[in-house]
């Protein structure tokens, strides 16, 4: 579609450009914010204190049935009506289906909440990694996954294993770029705008309420 | 856009005088100061990170045709089709083609300054494409017919009143001053568009040169859906967006968020590599990527190289006297503020953008709170420099100013001068002030007094004083 002959005529005048100007000479800096590895609790505190402060939900406990009251609770405040997550994550089905009990709820299916006409939805998937330093989940597209539960729904749910939790950004990122997937997504609280008189309000385009859910 | 920078002055006197907007712009600028100075003092990387950045992007300057060139072809790999833009007439014409042979006839728009730069919507619209504007500060911009006047927020000169206006004139819906249901409102009519558009257009952040990537930064989560869901992808970026590796992103958002807003991150950060895999259920078939020079390539040539480094975070405006004096609309172009002064001369001619660089105080407020650590007042000097060079200063001020260094650097010429300004003074003087001066220099007191001269200069102060200094004694 496109003639090549103009990006190769970009990249000369771009070579052009550069010669004859000089470049900088500096020395390879350090690298900010790196510090010794922390312990997984470390990590897991560090991310809960940074995922709160921006306005995130964070459940711990030692098994799912102790936390359903709290969580059910939090979605029915929410609005929620259909839960929803997507095929093959049998983690987050299990999450979801114990607990349509505890609510006004009913199983979605990905496809139905994607509808204009879709009920108000909490999106449920387990998480590939949380990145400690910012208090970020990070959702991907790696080998077929869907993205819609964090993208479409009212509320986000996001299952964490201790395993999921990193230090820094460029850990998470060194693991997916062995096979990078089309869409890698970092989420770090509900969705945002200073828009109208720099007042923040939550909910403008994603999920509302985002929370994290930690299970052994 | 239209450049209209040359009106600078007129403009601003036009801001100056209208109250609304100098709350508003006081409010934005205040709030983003507040904030981004917390958000460097709780991380105390943020230096570190800052050499890093500014290292990063100059050396990627330097050597930009190998890493677009690395960016090119990763990308291609990946299913990506790229296109080369010299100017906006060339950027608009590839845009409105793609969206021609795409079938495309709803597009869902998240905020892009190269996009307003080269007026893509305004393009596409042309072609019969409906845009929509998905950032909540750009589509009210557009509901009402007007450009952004800031980087980062670009409704900060409307009201919550004058927005529900908006929404009651342009969308039918009933009239509220609350902010959470105006937001709503927002949320709600588009999200039909995002499931409906064809085409999502968008800017981007940062072009990760190994892996084809293309990063962008939300709050509002507009670019993830307009860039997940429509069926292509249509990326416009400058070419000056590149960074090596997609393992230099976190230095650059580390800097950014802070910077910008003070957040530690923006709520959303989207890393997006080709086009949809067979296994995808979701992404676009189609991506294409317009690289825009506009007079970029010729910005790299000489002394301005390092205003490519620009990140586009905005702190160099909120921390600007100016900006915050006449907001963004008085700049004129697509960027205001300190960055604005110095590219919009670059990019749109000396003639017409060189007043931005002339109205400026040289403070130095930009350079320190920068995160790639550009000398904005260094630049801004240069271009005034070049002002002259090329024969665009008024020859009444060069030869005023060749006879004022004259004067300085001859001490006996200067004390006669002074003697005389003192008698004159006494003659002219009103409350202290000289309330105006003659024809070439009225600029100076159009909208102030000029400090009249002291009956005593101040040499022979010195004289006199330093008899009395101990040690002189
Ligand atoms: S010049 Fe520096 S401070 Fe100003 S917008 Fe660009 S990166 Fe930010």
């Amino acid at each position: 579609m496109e003639p090549v002959g103009r990006k190769e005529e970009l990249l000369r005048r771009i070579a052009v450009a550069l010669r004859g100007h000089e470049a900088i000479k500096s020395a390879s800096g350090a690298t900010a914010g790196r510090e010794a590895a922390l312990s997984v609790a470390d990590r897991i505190a560090r991310f809960r204190n940074m995922f709160e402060s921006q306005g995130g939900n964070f459940l711990a406990g030692p098994s799912l049935d102790p936390l359903l009251p709290e969580l059910g609770e939090a979605l029915r405040i929410s609005g929620v009506t259909a839960l929803f997550s997507p095929r093959g994550d049998e983690r987050a089905r299990l999450v979801a289906e114990t607990l349509v009990p505890f609510g006004p709820f009913r199983l979605a299916s990905p496809g139905e909440i994607r509808q204009l006409s879709a009920p108000s939805s909490a999106g449920f998937q387990t998480a590939e990694f949380a990145i400690a330093e910012t208090g970020t989940i990070v959702q991907s597209g790696q080998k077929g996954k869907t993205l819609l539960p964090g993208l479409i729904s009212d509320v986000h749910v996001a299952i964490l294993s201790p395993a999921a939790f990193v230090d820094r950004m460029e850990e998470c990122l060194a693991a997916l770029s062995e096979d990078l997937p089309r869409t890698i997504s970092f989420i770090t609280g509900p969705s945002r705008t200073g828009d109208i008189e720099q007042t923040l309000t939550i909910g403008a385009h994603g999920p509302k309420k985002v929370i994290a859910v930690l299970l052994p | 856009m239209e450049p209209l920078s040359r009106f600078f002055y007129r403009r601003s006197e036009k801001a100056l005088s209208d109250a609304t907007l100098q709350a508003s712009i006081s409010r934005t600028t205040g709030k983003f100061v507040g904030a981004r100075a917390d958000a460097v003092a709780a991380f105390p990387g943020f230096e570190t990170a800052r050499d890093e950045g500014s290292r990063i992007k100059r050396e990627t300057l330097d050597r930009l045709d190998h890493h677009l060139g690395r960016f090119i072809d990763e990308a291609e790999r990946r299913g990506a089709v790229i296109h080369a833009a010299r100017d906006g007439a060339e950027a608009r014409e590839i845009a409105t083609r793609i969206a021609k042979e795409e079938g495309v006839t709803l597009a869902v728009k998240s905020k892009s300054m190269v996009g307003e730069e080269v007026d893509l919507t305004g393009a596409l619209e042309a072609a019969g494409v409906e845009v929509v504007e998905s950032d909540l500060g750009e589509f009210i911009v557009q509901l009402a017919g007007e450009t952004p006047s800031h980087i980062i927020a670009p409704a900060v000169h409307k009201t919550r009143e004058q927005v529900s206006k908006l929404f009651v004139e342009k969308l039918g819906e009933p009239y509220t001053d609350k902010i959470p249901e105006l937001v709503a409102i927002a949320r709600r009519r588009l999200r039909e568009k995002f499931l409906s558009a064809g085409m999502g257009v968008s800017g981007a952040n940062f072009l990760c040169a190994d892996t084809g990537s293309i990063a962008l930064v939300t709050n509002e989560g507009n670019g993830r859906m307009g860039t997940t869901l429509p069926r292509v992808h249509l990326v416009v970026a400058g070419i000056e967006k590149v960074i090596p590796r997609l393992s230099d992103l976190p230095v650059f958002l580390r800097l950014l968020p802070r910077s910008a807003t003070g957040q530690p991150i923006s709520t959303y950060v989207s890393v997006l590599t080709g086009v949809k895999r067979p296994e995808d259920p979701e992404g676009p078939e189609k991506l294409h990527i317009i690289l825009l020079d506009n007079g970029r390539s010729g910005i790299l040539k000489g002394k301005y190289r390092d205003i490519l480094k620009c990140i586009r975070c905005g702190a160099c405006l909120n921390i600007c006297p100016v900006y915050q004096s006449v907001g963004g609309h008085a700049y004129g172009w697509t960027y205001p503020g300190p960055i604005g002064s110095v590219l919009t001369p670059l990019m749109t001619g000396l003639a017409e953008g060189v007043p931005l660089a002339n109205a400026s105080t040289l403070c130095g407020a930009c350079a320190d709170v920068c995160p790639v650590k550009i000398p904005i007042p260094g630049l801004l000097l240069e271009l005034r420099a070049d002002e002259r060079d090329r024969g665009l200063k008024d020859p009444a001020e060069v030869f005023g100013m060749k006879g004022y260094a004259a004067v300085m650097s001859r001490a006996g010429i200067l004390e006669a001068l002074e003697r005389i300004a003192g008698v004159i003074s006494s003659v002219f003087l009103k409350e202290g002030k000289a309330p105006w001066l003659p024809f070439r220099f009225s600029g100076w007191t159009d909208r102030r007094d000029f400090p009249a001269p002291a009956p005593q200069p101040f040499r022979k102060l010195w004289k006199k004083q330093r008899g009395i200094r101990p040690w002189n004694r």
